[in-house]
């Protein structure tokens, strides 16, 4: 009910704090560890390569690596759906 | 027993020194002797805030350099009982003055004062160092902004690296009407991120542009509610437990009353 109000009010769109609070929250992990989101997306590629010689990652845009606070730390999540092992034989 | 509280933000232009302006003639009415401080050499503004700028003979530097006393660069506020500022020099910059030797400026102002506020520069380097040699405590000012926040952030980080204990925040420029309409953060969303105690809510109020205009701090006048606001603030500096927190009912009309009703809120306490 109070959707369709606000709706109606025009206040259908997000409401911008949110915004302002996911940046900030994703903005203070990164100072903290002093790791730009830049800096991760090229780790995020490199440990994907070395992944990639020992299994198959099931396209790169379903993986995740993120920075996450816990309680007096900074933790780096992160999640690689794999395909299967790669043939090691036919490699080496 | 004296202390001496910093009012720091990293980020300029978030009010510290309207704040520092304002907490220190709040302090004065409430019988307090307290001397204001401007640590922002080279870009001096709390004379101006204060309406005192005409009655700078001597400043910090002088002191700090012993070219005057100490008693000689303090000026007294005639309009409120135990007030004095020490105001920062113009012409020179931070390296003017060493964490040391603000150290032991900070000493001699307890002897003869309640509370030392110290008006911090912005930025997180030397003017910073020294503005926080001789605190005690230090009060963060951020505004609900998404820099704001992130510098005060980093500010709470050297606050306590410098070994002072855990500092309080002040939210400057909160905009009731925006935060009902989920346009700004409220004051909530801007604790769960900091996670530091809080001092007290300042609305962004055009009194403060008039006060600055005039030279008089919004804190003398009592009618206006951010008078009203950071009176109330000083009065939890000065240790008082039970004050009662400030709501801005401005949105008061008979649409306001009508949301309310259906209960699309603002609730009565509007702050939140």
């Amino acid at each position: 009910m109070k959707d369709i109000i606000n709706r109606f009010l025009g206040r259908s769109q997000k409401a911008s704090k949110e915004d302002a609070k996911q940046r900030l929250k994703f903005l203070l992990i990164h100072d903290q560890v002093d790791l730009t989101p830049g800096q991760l997306d090229q780790m995020k590629a490199e440990i994907l390569e070395v992944i990639a010689r020992y299994v198959e990652v099931e396209g790169s845009e379903n993986t995740e690596f993120k920075l996450e606070k816990g309680e007096g730390h900074v933790a780096l999540v992160s999640s690689v759906p794999v395909r299967r092992v790669v043939q090691r034989a036919k490699a080496s | 027993m004296s202390e001496c509280i910093v009012v720091t933000s990293g980020k300029g232009g978030v009010g510290k020194t309207t704040t520092t302006a304002n907490l220190g003639v709040a302090l004065a009415l409430l019988g307090k002797k307290v001397v204001v401080v401007d640590a922002d050499i080279g870009l001096r503004n709390l004379d101006v805030i204060l309406g005192l700028e005409n009655r700078i003979v001597y400043d910090l530097v002088h002191v700090v350099e012993g070219s005057c006393r100490l008693k000689q660069a303090l000026i007294r506020d005639k309009r409120a009982e135990g007030l004095f500022l020490l105001p920062a020099a113009q012409t020179r910059d931070k390296n003017a003055v060493t964490p040391d030797q603000m150290r032991e400026l900070v000493g001699q102002l307890k002897e003869d004062h309640d509370i030392i506020l110290v008006d911090c520069p912005a930025g997180i380097e030397q003017g910073f160092k020294n503005a926080v040699a001789g605190a005690d405590r230090a009060v963060i000012v951020t505004t609900p902004e998404v820099s704001a926040i992130r510098d005060a952030d980093r500010i709470i980080g050297m606050v306590e690296a410098a070994e002072l204990p855990e500092p309080k925040l002040i939210i400057n420029r909160f905009r009731p009407k925006m935060v009902e309409a989920g346009d700004m953060m409220n004051k909530e969303d801007i604790l769960e991120i900091l996670a530091i105690p809080l001092l007290g809510v300042v609305p962004d109020h055009e009194d403060i542009i008039v006060s600055a205009n005039r030279g008089v701090p919004v804190a003398f006048d009592e009618d206006s509610i951010v008078g009203e606001a950071f009176r109330r603030v000083s009065r939890r500096i000065s240790g008082e437990t039970d004050v009662p927190e400030l709501t801005f009912d401005q949105d008061s009309g008979m649409w306001a009353t009508l949301k309310r009703w259906m209960g699309l809120g603002p609730a009565r306490e509007v702050a939140r």
